[in-house]
């Protein structure tokens, strides 16, 4: 059935031109095909990283005046300048990406516009280049050795190229490592880099690919109108692009193309019966409605639920633990801390916290709230900068080192507050886990080389694995904000998991468990020791720390006021008076 | 030196009518985490308020520049009631989003409702400038550079010194134990929404007169109060003041030894530097809010 429709659509595109005789009809289909290449670049960005560019229209016009400047005074050949077109806009998505991408949400916002905002006024100001607001005409026409792409049918098909190209290229991206990856900054980035992924390269690449879309279409423009003006910077067609998105639905593949060919079919088709001006006026007001009614666009809204088979019993949950989890004796490092110092305004929350986790061992860091327990390791892991101190694994010091770079080194934190990809499935919040366990780099992943196929079938059989070992086999394919909580908590212990930690560090894992889960979460963080796994943990519940812990240390106000087994802690006077005091009487 | 220092009063007065607009976009950015892009319309509202008022109403000139703010006033509170107040647990982007809707479509409206021919705004003040020493300065400028002042200090009186300004305060520092303490949150949201539009109906109509009054007049505001507000740092009035009264002058210099035809760049550039290098404003040691 959806062979059926997809071959009927490809057979209507096909001849398309022949059923349309009209030329300005031509022409329509023409700017909805270089308008899907544009909305389709936006969606990487705005739909999978959920960074939203108002200057895209930017990155267009750098591709429109890249082909038009090289066609007309170096006068390269159409085949020449379509790519320059694309590779120019993408340096500029490399530049604009780097600098941009230190400031997320609103300021990227910000910087972007101010970006279209200053190239617009090069293109009006730099009269020796751009020719100024006249712009440049006699914009030669497509031409390749050996075909004319003169006429507007041959055009149509070279635009239908391109945006089957660019949906291609979306296609691959967005279904690889690299594509969940973005999906994993736009849901949780905090988690996204603790188990390794690194948010400026990866943003980076999205910004990179999503300029260049942007400049082939720019490029495919300039040779299509053959006049190139400032007006291709306008901030109308950076809009147009928004709604389009918006409307289609962002983050899906089949939303852009959707939204491309109905926003420039409709203003088209109403062209006689309004003026522009209302035909803009209905675009903002569409637009509010559209968040107001249809917030996650057409293409999701139309989407049928498939009827899935009938959920599974529910494994024993905490079942077995993945053997890939079991580290060989010789990688065994000790995590030592030497007088780290973290302070807030005024306030030290660590001074001076020196302690040791010796490798294999199950050690808890206890202490009232407030105490310092999370700061400690916001610091160890990079989260947070220490005003002082040192942090080395092995030999390796840590301090100063960014999240993704300390996970890169086979240490995986969890959070206190439970921490998830909210709209990923389960499926896919493993398969994050499993980042650096893959290596796919751009380029294989565009030519969706054997290697990256082969890479996605092992990733994809270890989140198998994993998801079974921890008891979440059965819940796949459902979204991780609609689990329970209890399960959640386990998605997230599933993540963590999956980076295949060599030190892993549990913040209150047990928090919100019942009895009986507890039970099941020191039986699993055991076997993950007896696997070679140091665990650290934070943990309130002293039944369970005294259980498991091999070694437990006490802060109190920053500092370290006791440390040995359970047994000498328990009977320690500082610590009852400090602490267990006040929990032993409870 | 005599041309410098014209460009630093020209600069001045412009710095003045930006830090109003700053004023309004920090406090509705910073209080109430909107990505504001309907701001500048709010301006192009002021100024086709005066002009209605005084071209086509006869109005004085002074009760028009007032009623203006006060149709500033009322727009703001309408937009926050109805688009705003049932998005309120939305995201920033969800927000941003409306926003963008707002401003295409009033923008448009305008166009409609006004045609697309620029208006002059009339005023009673004789056109031969003042002359102090080397500098002249139309008396135009004068009314303007001194309303904006005397609102700026309005503003900071209202945030310091009422009980609504203390509950905006509070509400920007921590906006859940705000709500806990009995602030009413969704009336902090209309006010400080209904402000910020005042404010920026106040500058269109300030500026109107001096230049003129077309339908996307808007979008400079927009991007000059985002660059007013980059560079005070969010929700700190002080810095949106200074911060305006410097692109002010920024601009005129630019403008007068670079490239006139840069002069809006000035904004853009400021926004890019400041954010990639001083994220947190060039003032962010003041104190927040006020």
């Amino acid at each position: 059935m959806r062979a059926l429709a997809a071959s009927l659509g490809a057979l209507a595109l096909l001849t398309l031109p022949f059923w349309l005789a009209n030329p300005y009809h031509q022409h329509v289909v023409i700017m909805a095909g270089i308008f899907t290449i544009l909305a389709l670049s936006l969606n990487l960005l705005l739909g999978y990283t959920g960074q939203l560019s108002l200057g895209h229209a930017g990155f267009f016009g750098i591709g429109a005046y890249t082909a038009a400047l090289l066609a007309l005074s170096w006068e390269w050949p159409f085949w020449l300048t379509l790519p320059s077109a694309a590779l120019t806009a993408g340096l500029a998505g490399l530049g604009i990406g780097r600098l941009a991408l230190k400031v997320r949400g609103a300021y990227f916002v910000l910087v972007t516009i101010s970006f279209a905002g200053v190239i617009s006024l090069v293109s009006i100001n730099w009269m020796e280049l751009t020719n100024g607001p006249l712009g440049l005409p006699g914009v030669p026409p497509a031409e390749l050795p050996w075909l004319s792409l003169r006429t507007k049918r041959a055009y149509y098909y070279l635009v239908l190229l391109g945006a089957a190209l660019t949906y291609l290229v979306c296609q691959r991206v967005v279904r690889s490592r690299l594509g969940r990856a973005f999906l994993a900054l736009r849901e949780n980035e905090a988690l996204a880099e603790s188990v390794g992924v690194d948010p400026t390269r990866t943003l980076v690449a999205a910004a990179v690919l999503s300029a260049a879309m942007a400049g082939l279409a720019g490029g495919l423009y300039a040779h299509y109108t053959r006049f190139v003006s400032p007006e291709v910077f306008l901030f109308s067609y950076t809009v147009t692009m928004v709604i389009m998105v918006v409307a289609g639905g962002k983050g899906t593949l089949a939303g852009p193309v959707v939204g491309a060919v109905l926003f420039t079919a409709l203003p088209e088709a109403l062209r006689e019966a309004m003026a522009w001006q209302w035909q803009m006026l209905a675009y903002g007001v569409l637009l509010v409605l559209l968040v107001f009614f249809l917030p996650r666009g057409i293409v999701p809204a139309l989407r049928i639920h498939r009827v899935r088979a009938p959920a599974l019993p529910a494994p024993s949950f905490l079942g077995e633990v993945s053997e890939g989890a079991s580290t060989a004796p010789s990688e065994r490092k000790m995590l030592t801390i030497t007088d780290l110092s973290v302070a807030f305004g005024g306030v030290a929350a660590l001074a001076g916290v020196s302690f040791a986790v010796r490798p294999g061992t199950i050690t808890s860091l206890i202490g009232p709230n407030g105490a310092g327990k999370t700061t400690a390791f916001n610091a160890i892991t990079g989260y947070l900068r220490p005003r002082r101190g040192r942090v080395s694994w092995g030999d390796v010091a840590l301090t100063g080192r960014r999240p993704c770079e300390v996970a890169r080194r086979g240490i995986v934190r969890t959070f206190q507050k439970t921490s998830v990809f909210p709209a990923l499935t389960v499926r896919d919040n493993v398969l994050v886990g499993l980042h650096l366990r893959g290596r796919a780099g751009v380029l294989p992943i565009l030519l969706a080389r054997r290697a990256v196929r082969e890479e996605e079938a092992r990733l994809a059989a270890e989140a198998e694995s994993i998801m079974a070992g921890v008891g979440l086999g059965h819940r796949r394919h459902e979204t991780a904000s609609a689990l329970p909580y209890g399960e959640q908590r386990l998605v997230e212990l599933a993540v963590a998991l999956a980076a295949q930690p060599r030190l892993l560090l549990l913040d209150e894992p047990g928090a919100g468990m019942t009895g009986g889960e507890k039970e099941r979460l020191i039986e699993l963080i055991r076997r993950l020791r007896d696997g070679g796994m140091t665990v650290l943990l934070v943990e309130h519940d002293m039944r369970l720390v005294m259980g498991i812990s091999d070694t437990v240390i006490v802060l109190n106000h920053g500092r370290v006021i006791a440390e040995g087994p359970p047994a000498a802690i328990q009977a320690h006077p500082d610590v009852i008076r400090a602490y267990l005091g006040a929990a032993a009487r409870a | 030196m005599d041309a410098f220092l014209q460009h630093l009063v020209n600069g001045l007065v412009l710095g003045g009518t930006y830090a109003l607009l700053g004023i309004g976009l920090t406090l509705i950015f910073g209080l109430m985490n909107l990505v504001n892009f309907a701001h500048g319309e709010l301006y192009t509202l002021g100024a086709y308020a005066t002009f209605a008022a005084v071209a086509l109403g006869g109005w004085n000139f002074f009760v028009a520049v007032a009623a203006a703010i006060v149709v500033g006033a009322v727009a703001g509170a309408l937009c926050e009631r109805v688009l705003l107040a049932p998005l309120r647990d939305e995201s920033i982007d969800t927000t941003m989003l409306v926003m963008i809707g707002l401003w295409i479509a009033l923008q448009n409206a305008e166009l409609l409702g006004w045609g697309g021919v620029a208006k002059s705004i009339p005023h009673p003040f004789p056109t031969a400038p003042l002359t102090l020493g080397p500098v002249g300065i139309a008396p135009l400028r004068v009314f303007v550079v001194l309303t904006a002042l005397a609102l700026i200090g309005l503003s900071w009186l209202l945030i310091q010194k009422t009980r609504l300004g203390t509950a905006m305060r509070a509400t920007f520092q921590d906006r859940e134990t705000a709500a806990l303490m009995g602030v009413k949150i969704g009336r902090i949201h209309t006010a400080t929404f209904a402000f910020g539009s005042a404010l920026a109906a106040a500058a269109g109509a300030l500026l109107g007169p001096i230049f003129l009054a077309y339908p996307s007049m808007g979008d400079l505001a927009s991007l000059k109060a985002f660059s007013v507000v980059i560079l005070g740092g969010l929700g700190n009035l002080a810095g949106a003041t200074l911060g305006g009264v410097l692109l002010g002058i920024a601009e005129e210099l630019g403008a007068g030894y670079v490239s006139s035809g840069y002069r809006d760049a000035v904004g853009f550039v400021i926004i890019i530097l400041v954010l990639l290098f001083r994220p947190s404003g060039l003032f962010a040691r003041s104190q927040r809010i006020g």
